[in-house]
Order: structure tokens, then C-alpha cells, then sequence
């Protein structure tokens, strides 16, 4: 007897479940990045140039390519304030 | 005082104080991270005397570095700017093709060659600075002019070819 199709219904909802949260992270992901695709393996290296990107752009993806930074760029490196802990 | 990095904020302060005027002043790169990793062997090539100059200096004086080698580090950033204006005025295209072509792959640099040799050989024939890596084995073809990258996510097609800076011939 060939296999009737209504147990295959539950893998299809397995299968259409992992594929709706697969692409709804890699849709979050698309668009908190900008458009791009998101970076991945990111060390403590690209972690400073990306908050570097951001103070210089106002954005954590943007890239600008001018030769000069704009004015308020020298001072607006932040300091962590932590609270003590005594 | 502190020992170690603070991780723990939950504040942030900004300090919008300038430096002092008795210390000269000098405009940053505005460059972020794409930019400057596309145009980095170039700037290596035409800077390399004042940034071994300053890395020098900051081992020199361990500790007090940050205050010693102001001057060498603005040299530093002079170079470096000097290079990303010569650089945007000559080869804007390609330039921002091969950094944009970096940004979409996670700042890897074997997935963008074919753009990167287009951008060499603008920046070769307009500014006259070449890409070299150093240290390569000289028996194997360098890095950055290998057809087959093995780790790109796509061949690099058969129509690419990498461009090899001709030396003068030396008589």
C-alpha cells in the first residue's frame, strides 16, 4: 500500500515552522544591518571599528569614504560610567 | 583605580572638552572601517616610514605612549588622509565598488578580489602605489593574485585576471 499523504502533513508543518523562523531571523537580521548582510565571526577588532562606524555615522552599518572626519568626531569617544561596587 | 576594562556600564559620559591649543591641531580620518581596510595596502605603501616611526615610539615608552607620540601620530593620520584624498580624487568607482563589495561579505578580503585588482591597477597607474603583502613565499604565487580563491563563496570568474604592477625594467 503506498503511503498515504496525510502523515506526511506534520513534517510539513515541522519543516514550514523552521523555515518561517529561519528566514524571519535572517529578515531581522538583513534589516537591523541596513540592507546588508550581517557580519559574522565579528572580534573585539571589528567590535571597535564598528563602534568607530557608528560614532562617525550615526548608524552601526554605515560606511563613509570622506578623507576627513566632521567636526566633533575627536571628542565624542565615550567613557563607561560603571557603578561601584563596594 | 581600574584594573580592567569596564564591561558593567550602564552610563555613558562624553567629554566634549579639546584638546589644549598648545598642541597642534589635525582634522581625524573620516574614513570607517570598509574604506580603510579597501585603501589599508596602500596606505602601508606610502606611510610605512612614519607608522613604523610611531609604532617605534609607542614601544619606547610603554605605558606613556599615548602622550609621548602625539607628534608621530600625527603624522600618522596626515599620511593616512593624504592617501584616501589622492585615492577618492583618482579612482572613486572603483574604490567604492570594491568597499562596498567588502561590507556585503564580512570585511573579507578573498571574496572581493576581482574588484580589488580593478581598484590596484587604478591606483597603480594614477598614484603609483602598489599592494604588496609581505613575507609571501616566493615560490608560490602571492595571496591577493591567485585565481582560485579557496575560500570565497564564488569563483572568481575565468575573465578576472589579476593585475601585476610591471617593474620598470632597471638598465
Amino acid at each position: 500500500m503506498p503511503v498515504p499523504f496525510e502523515t506526511l502533513i506534520p513534517y510539513v508543518i515541522i519543516t514550514a515552522m523552521f523555515g518561517v523562523t529561519g528566514a524571519g531571523l535572517s529578515g531581522i537580521r538583513h534589516y537591523a544591518g541596513g540592507g546588508k548582510k550581517h557580519r559574522w565571526s565579528i572580534d573585539t577588532w571589528d567590535r571597535q571599528m564598528m563602534d568607530r562606524d557608528r560614532r562617525l555615522t550615526g548608524v552601526l552599518r554605515g560606511q563613509t569614504d570622506n578623507p576627513i572626519a566632521p567636526a566633533g568626531f575627536e571628542v565624542n569617544q565615550p567613557w563607561r560610567a560603571e557603578k561601584r561596587f563596594s | 583605580m581600574a584594573a580592567r576594562k569596564p564591561t558593567f556600564n550602564q552610563q555613558i559620559l562624553i567629554d566634549p572638552t579639546p584638546l589644549p591649543d598648545s598642541i597642534p591641531k589635525v582634522k581625524e580620518v573620516g574614513a570607517s572601517s570598509a574604506p580603510l581596510l579597501s585603501a589599508a595596502f596602500f596606505i602601508g605603501a606610502r606611510c610605512k616610514d612614519y607608522n613604523d616611526d610611531y609604532m617605534q615610539c609607542k614601544t619606547e615608552n610603554p605605558g606613556k605612549g599615548e602622550f609621548e607620540c602625539l607628534k608621530e601620530g600625527r603624522r600618522v593620520t596626515r599620511c593616512a588622509r593624504s592617501v584616501i584624498e589622492d585615492i577618492n580624487k583618482s579612482c572613486l568607482e572603483q574604490f567604492r565598488a570594491h568597499w562596498t563589495c567588502l561590507e556585503n561579505n564580512n570585511h573579507q578580503l578573498w571574496q572581493c578580489r576581482p574588484d580589488e585588482w580593478k581598484l590596484n591597477k587604478c591606483v597603480f597607474d594614477n598614484l603609483k602605489l602598489e599592494k604588496t603583502i609581505p613575507d609571501q613565499p616566493k615560490q608560490s604565487t602571492p595571496l591577493h593574485l591567485r585565481q582560485k580563491q579557496i575560500y570565497a563563496h564564488s569563483p572568481v570568474p575565468a575573465w578576472e585576471k589579476p593585475f601585476i604592477a610591471e617593474k620598470p625594467q632597471s638598465s
